[in-house]
C-alpha cells in the first residue's frame, strides 16, 4: 500500500471537468463538451485500475480538522466501487452525449454529471467518515442538481428539493453516527475504527446505537423503507442521471458504507436483523409498485428499490462481499435496462409511458437485444449476471434461516414478473403509439453493447463454491472487508437451491411473459391502481408528517412575533419603559396563544431532555 | 500596525462622511488596505497566545488601560470582517456616507476583537451600535423607528446588567485592572459568579443571538436598506459567542457552570426552532434573520459544551457564518436590485435570465445549509463533536435542524429561481458582481476545504477553555 498525491487526483479530474464545463463549457459547445467529461472519467478509471493493481494506495493530510485526519484510501472493497462508478460511469457519459443531444443545457448537464463522478469518488475513498460525508452529501447536491435538471417545470424541481430532503433526514443518522463514534473511541477513521472496535472496551449497546445511526444514513441514500419516497420522484431527471446516479452507483452508496462497516455489524444480531427486515420489506415494496407502474422510467426505478433490498438482506445477513458482488452484477444490468428505456424513449420523441410503447422488437433491433438481455439478467435467468449474484444471497440467506430463503426466492419471482412485464410492454406485441421509432446513433449503442456483454458476464467473477471454477471476487474483497466464519452449505443442499432458484426464474419470466401479453384480469387491476399510487404512501406521509410539519412552522412564526409581544408584556409589568414597549404590542390574540404553545413546549422539552 | 488597522476604517470613515465627495473608490481603498493588513497580521502570527499585544494606561486610577492584541479566534473574526466590509463596500449600490457608517463600525468589530481590556471591549462592544442604528435611522424602510425602538431597547437593556457585571467582576475578584490576564487570574466564584454571569449572559444573547433574546432580529433586517450592507454589518455584529467564550466563560467558569444545562437547552432549542419557523418565513431577509439564529444556536451549543471540540466549532463556524450569513444577504441586495422585491413568493424564475447569479446563489445556500467541503460544515461538524459528548439527545434536538434547513433553503431558493420563467428580462452579474463572487466562492471553498489553515490556531484555546472545566482535551 503507497501513499501517493496519485490518489487525490483520481478525484481532481472529475473535479476539474466539473469547474471547466461550468465556466467555459457553452463555448466548448456540443459535443466537445461531453467528451471531455466522459474522458476526464476514463482518466480516473485507468488511473484507479493502475493503482488498484499495485496493491492499492494511501493520502492522508493529518489533522485537516483537529485530530481529524483528511484521508483517502484506496483497497480491494474501495477499488471494486471506484471501477463501477467509473467504468459503468464512463460508459454513461458517452451515451448521455448522443441523449442530450440538442439540449440547450447539454455543457452543464456534463458538468453536474462530473460532480457526481467527482463527490462518489470521494465517498468511496474516503477513509475519515467526515471525508465521506463531504461526498455523501456531494452525491445528494449532485443527485439534487439532476433531477431538477429542467428546473422551469415545477414538477422537476419538486422532485429534485425532495429527494434532498429526505436524504438529509438519513444524513442526520449519519451526523450522529459520528458525534457518537468520537465520544466512543475519540477517532472517525475507519481504519482506526476497526482496530478499536477489535480492541474492546466499550459499552456493546452504544456501538449498536452507533451502527443503526449509520443505517439510518445508509436507508435514505439508498432509498430503503420508509426513507423509499424520493427514489421513483427522481426520474424526473433525464434518464443518464436515472442510470447513473438512481440506479447504479449513488444508491448503492447506503450499501458500500455499511458493508464497509461490516466490522461494527457482523457481531451484532439485533442490527443484522434491522438490515434483513428492512431489506426484505423494500424488495417487496419495490417489486410491488413497480408491476404496477405505467412510466418506464418509474418502473425501473422500482425495480432499483426491489434491488436494493436485495442488497441490504446480504448485508444482514453477513453476505458482505455477496452484496458488493451484487452492486457490480447490478450496476451492469440496471444501467442497462434504464438506457435501453432511454433509448426508446429517444425513438419515440420523449414518450415515457409503456400504454404508448410495444412492438419495439420490429423497430429497434439492437436496443431490442440490449433489453432482453437486461431483462433476463435483471429476472435473474442463469447464468447472466444477475442469476449469480443473486443466488449467492439466497444461498446465505437459507444458511441464516429457510424462512427467509423462502421470502427472497418470492421476491425473486417478483423480480423475474417485473423484468419480463417491462420487457414485454415495451418490445413485445404490436406498437401503440404515432411516433416513428428509429433507432439510436451510434454513440448511444456502443455503451449498451459493452454494458451487454457485462450483464452477461461480470457474474462468472463469483460463481458459487459448488461449481468448480475459481471464486475470484469473494476473496478479493475480504481482504477488505474482514474474513468473518460463516459455515458453507453442504453441497447437496446447494446444489438444490441453485436448481430452485434457476427453475424457479425460468417459470416466472416464462410466466410473466405470457400473463402481460393479455387483457389484465380484474383483481389484477385493482392491485395496480394501488400499486401505481406507491400504496399510498406518499399521501400518508404528507398527512402524518409533511402538512403537520408545515403547520408547525406557521404556528411558530405565529409565536415568533409573541416573543416580542411578550418583552413587550414584561417591559409594562415592569413599568418605567412600558409606555415606550407598549407600541410593539399587537394585541393579536393569534400571537398571544401561538406564544403559549411555544412556552408550553419548551417547558415540556426542557422537562424531557435536561 | 494593530493600531493602524484598528483605527483606520474609523479615520477613514469619518472623513467620507464629511466629504462624501471622495466617493466610493476612497471606501473600497480603505476596505482593501485593512484587509491586507489585516492578512499581514495574520500571517505574521506565531501560533500561540496573544500576539501584537500592547497595553498603554488610559484610567491607571481605575485600572482601565488602552490594550489591544490579537490571539487565533481574534484574527479569524478580523479577517472574516475586513473581508465582510471589503465585499460589502464593494458590491453594495448604496449612497456615500451609508458606505462611510460602515467603515466606522468596522473599527467598532475589530475592537471587540482585539480589546485586552474589558473596559475597552465594552466600549467597543456598545460604540458598534451608533453606526448600525444610525444606518439604520438614515436608510432603513417605512418602519424602522419601530425596528430602531427594538434594536436598541433590546441591546441598551441587555448592556446595562453586564456593565454592573464588569464592575463586580472586576471588585469581587479582586483584579489589580480591567486587564484580561489580570482578570483570568482572579475568577469569581460562588453565587456572585452565577450572578455576574447573568448579566454578562443577558447583554451577550441579544448578540449572539440566543433564544429568545432573539426577538430583535427580524425587524432589523426587515427594515434595513435592501443593499443587504447594513444586514451585512449587522451579522458581524453577532459577536456574543465571541465575547461569552473570550470574557464570560474564563473570567466566571463557575457562573458558567450554573447556567450551563439551562443554556445547551436553549442553544438546542433554538437552533432547531429558528430552522423550522424559517420555512414560514415571507421573505428573504426574515428567512436568513432565521437562519442566522439557527446557525448561532448551534454555535452556541458547541460553545456551551465547554470542551475542546465543541469550542473551536462555535468559533470557526462563527467566522464562518459571518462570511457566508454577509454574503448572503449581499446576495439578496443584488436580486432586489433585479427584483425590486425580496418577497419569497410569486415563483419568479429568474434563473432563465441570469444563470451566473443562479449558480452564485446555489453555491451560496449550499454554503449557508452546511454541505460538507464549504465554510459552515468544518464548524458544524465540530460544535457536534463537541456536544455529543455532553447531551446526545440535545444535539439530535439541534440537529434536526439539518433537515429542516435544507426545507426552507431549497423552497425559497425554488420561488426565486425555478419554476415558470419571468417574463420580463433582467441583466445577468456585471463585473463588479463577478468581482464579488469570485472572492466569495473563494474564500468559502478555502474555509470548507482547508479548515486546518485556522483551526490550527483554535485548537490551543479550545483545550485552554475545557481545561478550566478540567477536561483534558
Amino acid at each position: 500500500m503507497q501513499e501517493t498525491f496519485l490518489l487525490p487526483l483520481i478525484i481532481a479530474l472529475p473535479l476539474l471537468g466539473f469547474v471547466l464545463l461550468g465556466l467555459f463549457g457553452k463555448r466548448l459547445g456540443e459535443p466537445a463538451a461531453g467528451w471531455l467529461a466522459s474522458l476526464l472519467v476514463l482518466g480516473s478509471f485507468l488511473l484507479g485500475l493502475v493503482l488498484l493493481l499495485q496493491g492499492g494506495a494511501r493520502w492522508a493530510l493529518p489533522d485537516w480538522l483537529p485530530g481529524i485526519p483528511f484521508s483517502l484510501h484506496l483497497d480491494n472493497l474501495s477499488g471494486v466501487m471506484l471501477m463501477v462508478v467509473t467504468g459503468v460511469g464512463f460508459l454513461i457519459h458517452v451515451w448521455a452525449i448522443g441523449y442530450m443531444h440538442g439540449d440547450p443545457g447539454y455543457s452543464r448537464f456534463f458538468s453536474y454529471f462530473n460532480l457526481f463522478i467527482a463527490a462518489m469518488l470521494v465517498l468511496i475513498l474516503g477513509d475519515s467518515l467526515p471525508v465521506v460525508f463531504i461526498g455523501w452529501e456531494g452525491v445528494g447536491l449532485a443527485s439534487y442538481l439532476l433531477i431538477g435538471f429542467w428546473y422551469h417545470e415545477r414538477i422537476n424541481v419538486d422532485s429534485a428539493r425532495k429527494a434532498f430532503i429526505v436524504n438529509r433526514i438519513g444524513d442526520l443518522g449519519f451526523l450522529l453516527a459520528m458525534g457518537l463514534l468520537w465520544s466512543m473511541f475519540g477517532t472517525l477513521s475507519i481504519s482506526e475504527l476497526v482496530e478499536k472496535v477489535e480492541a474492546g472496551g466499550y459499552s456493546f449497546t452504544t456501538l449498536t446505537l452507533a451502527g443503526f445511526f449509520l443505517l439510518v444514513g445508509a436507508m435514505g441514500k439508498s432509498a430503503q423503507v420508509p426513507l423509499m419516497v424520493w427514489l421513483p420522484d427522481a426520474m424526473a431527471g433525464p434518464t443518464p442521471v436515472s442510470a447513473l446516479i438512481h440506479a447504479a452507483t449513488m444508491v448503492t452508496a447506503g450499501v458500500y458504507l455499511l458493508v464497509r462497516h461490516a466490522f461494527m455489524l457482523h457481531d451484532d444480531a439485533y442490527l443484522s436483523g434491522l438490515i434483513v427486515l428492512i431489506g426484505l420489506l423494500t424488495a417487496f415494496y419495490g417489486a410491488l409498485c413497480s408491476l404496477g407502474q405505467w412510466d418506464i422510467k418509474r418502473i425501473v426505478a422500482y425495480t432499483t428499490l426491489s434491488q436494493l433490498g436485495f442488497m441490504f438482506v446480504a448485508v444482514g445477513v453477513g453476505a458482505y462481499w455477496v452484496a458488493i458482488f451484487h452492486i457490480v452484477t447490478h450496476a451492469f444490468f440496471k444501467a442497462l435496462m434504464f438506457m435501453t428505456s432511454g433509448s426508446v424513449i429517444h425513438a419515440l420523441g420523449g414518450e415515457q409511458d409503456v400504454r404508448k410503447m410495444g412492438g419495439m422488437r420490429k423497430y429497434l433491433p439492437a436496443t431490442h437485444l440490449h433489453g432482453l438481455i437486461a431483462t433476463f439478467a435483471s429476472g435473474g435467468l442463469v447464468p447472466l449476471a444477475g442469476f449469480w449474484s443473486k443466488d449467492a444471497i439466497l444461498a446465505y440467506s437459507f444458511e441464516y434461516g429457510p424462512w427467509l430463503w423462502f421470502l427472497m426466492l418470492l421476491a425473486s419471482v417478483l423480480a423475474a414478473l417485473y423484468s419480463i412485464r417491462w420487457y414485454v410492454l415495451v418490445f413485445w406485441g404490436e406498437y401503440r403509439g404515432k411516433e416513428h421509432p428509429h433507432e439510436s446513433p451510434a454513440v448511444m449503442l456502443w455503451p449498451n453493447h459493452i454494458l451487454m456483454v457485462g450483464a452477461i458476464g461480470v457474474g462468472f467473477m463469483g460463481l458459487p463454491y459448488v461449481i468448480d471454477y475459481k471464486n475470484f471476487i469473494e476473496p478479493f474483497l475480504t481482504k477488505a472487508i474482514g474474513e468473518f466464519p460463516h459455515e458453507k452449505l453442504p453441497v447437496f443442499t446447494e446444489w438444490v437451491l441453485i436448481l430452485t432458484s434457476a427453475l424457479v426464474a425460468i417459470a416466472a419470466l416464462w410466466w410473466g411473459f405470457r400473463f402481460f401479453q393479455q387483457k389484465m384480469p380484474a383483481w389484477y387491476e385493482r392491485f395496480q391502481a394501488a400499486a401505481l399510487q406507491g400504496f399510498y404512501v406518499d399521501a400518508l406521509y404528507n398527512a402524518l408528517l409533511v402538512n403537520p410539519a408545515k403547520g408547525l412552522a406557521e404556528l411558530l412564526f405565529g409565536g415568533d412575533k409573541g416573543i416580542l409581544a411578550g418583552f413587550a408584556g414584561l417591559g409594562n409589568l415592569m413599568g418605567g419603559l412600558g409606555s415606550l414597549l407598549a407600541r410593539l404590542e399587537t394585541g393579536a390574540l393569534r400571537f398571544y396563544l401561538a406564544g403559549f404553545v411555544l412556552a408550553l413546549v419548551l417547558l415540556v422539552g426542557w422537562g424531557v431532555l435536561r | 500596525m494593530i493600531h493602524l488597522g484598528l483605527w483606520l476604517p474609523l479615520l477613514a470613515g469619518l472623513l467620507l462622511f464629511i466629504v462624501p465627495s471622495l466617493g466610493r473608490t476612497f471606501a473600497i481603498v480603505s476596505a482593501a488596505v485593512s484587509l491586507a493588513i489585516a492578512v499581514v497580521l495574520f500571517a505574521g502570527y506565531g501560533g500561540q497566545g496573544v500576539a501584537y499585544a500592547s497595553q498603554t494606561p488610559f484610567l491607571p486610577e481605575v485600572g482601565v488601560y488602552y490594550a489591544v492584541g490579537l490571539d487565533g479566534v481574534g484574527l479569524l473574526l478580523w479577517m472574516a470582517v475586513s473581508l465582510v466590509v471589503l465585499l460589502g463596500v464593494w458590491v453594495a449600490e448604496v449612497p456615500v456616507r451609508f458606505l462611510a457608517l460602515a467603515l466606522m463600525m468596522q473599527t467598532g468589530l475589530l475592537g471587540i476583537f482585539a480589546a485586552q481590556d474589558l473596559v475597552f471591549f465594552y466600549a467597543f462592544f456598545e460604540a458598534t451600535l451608533i453606526p448600525a442604528l444610525l444606518m439604520l435611522w438614515f436608510y432603513g424602510g417605512p418602519e424602522r423607528l419601530r425596528a430602531i425602538y427594538i434594536f436598541a431597547l433590546f441591546t441598551l437593556v441587555g448592556s446595562l446588567p453586564m456593565l454592573a457585571s464588569i464592575f463586580a467582576v472586576r471588585y469581587l475578584g479582586g483584579a489589580e485592572s480591567f486587564l484580561y490576564t489580570d482578570l483570568v487570574a482572579h475568577p469569581l466564584s460562588g453565587q456572585a459568579a452565577a450572578l455576574a454571569f447573568l448579566g454578562f449572559l443577558v447583554a451577550l444573547a441579544v448578540k449572539t443571538p440566543l433564544f429568545p433574546l432573539h426577538a430583535w432580529l427580524p425587524s432589523f433586517h426587515q427594515q434595513n436598506h435592501p443593499s443587504g450592507l447594513a444586514d451585512a454589518m449587522g451579522t458581524l455584529y453577532k459577536v456574543g459567542v465571541f465575547a461569552l467564550f473570550k470574557w464570560a466563560i474564563p473570567l466566571m467558569p463557575e457562573g458558567f457552570k450554573e447556567w450551563q444545562g439551562l443554556l445547551l437547552f436553549l442553544a438546542a432549542f433554538g437552533a432547531l426552532y429558528a430552522a423550522w419557523l424559517a420555512f414560514s418565513a415571507p421573505d428573504w431577509k426574515t428567512l436568513l434573520a432565521y437562519a442566522g439564529v439557527s446557525h448561532m444556536g448551534v454555535a452556541a451549543l458547541g460553545l456551551f459544551s465547554g470542551n475542546m471540540e465543541g469550542t473551536v466549532g462555535a468559533l470557526y463556524l462563527l467566522g464562518a457564518s459571518m462570511v457566508y450569513g454577509s454574503a448572503m444577504f449581499l446576495f439578496v441586495g443584488l436580486v432586489y436590485k433585479r427584483t425590486g422585491s425580496l418577497d419569497v413568493l410569486p415563483a419568479r424564475g429568474l434563473a432563465r435570465h441570469t444563470p451566473a447569479l443562479y449558480v452564485l446563489g446555489m453555491f451560496l445556500l449550499m454554503a449557508m445549509i452546511g454541505l460538507p467541503g464549504l465554510s459552515g460544515f468544518p464548524g458544524e461538524l465540530m460544535a457536534l463533536l463537541g456536544a455529543y459528548q455532553v447531551s446526545p439527545w440535545l444535539t439530535f434536538l439541534a440537529f434536526l435542524a439539518v433537515i429542516a434547513a435544507a426545507a426552507y433553503a431549497l423552497t425559497a431558493f425554488q420561488k426565486l429561481f425555478q419554476e415558470t420563467p419571468q417574463a420580463q428580462a433582467v441583466p445577468d452579474m456585471d463585473r463588479r458582481e463577478w468581482g464579488f463572487a469570485a472572492v466569495t466562492v473563494g474564500v468559502l471553498l478555502l474555509m470548507g476545504l482547508y479548515p486546518k489553515l485556522f483551526t490550527v490556531y483554535l485548537e490551543p484555546l479550545g483545550k485552554a477553555l475545557a481545561a478550566l472545566f478540567g477536561g483534558a482535551s
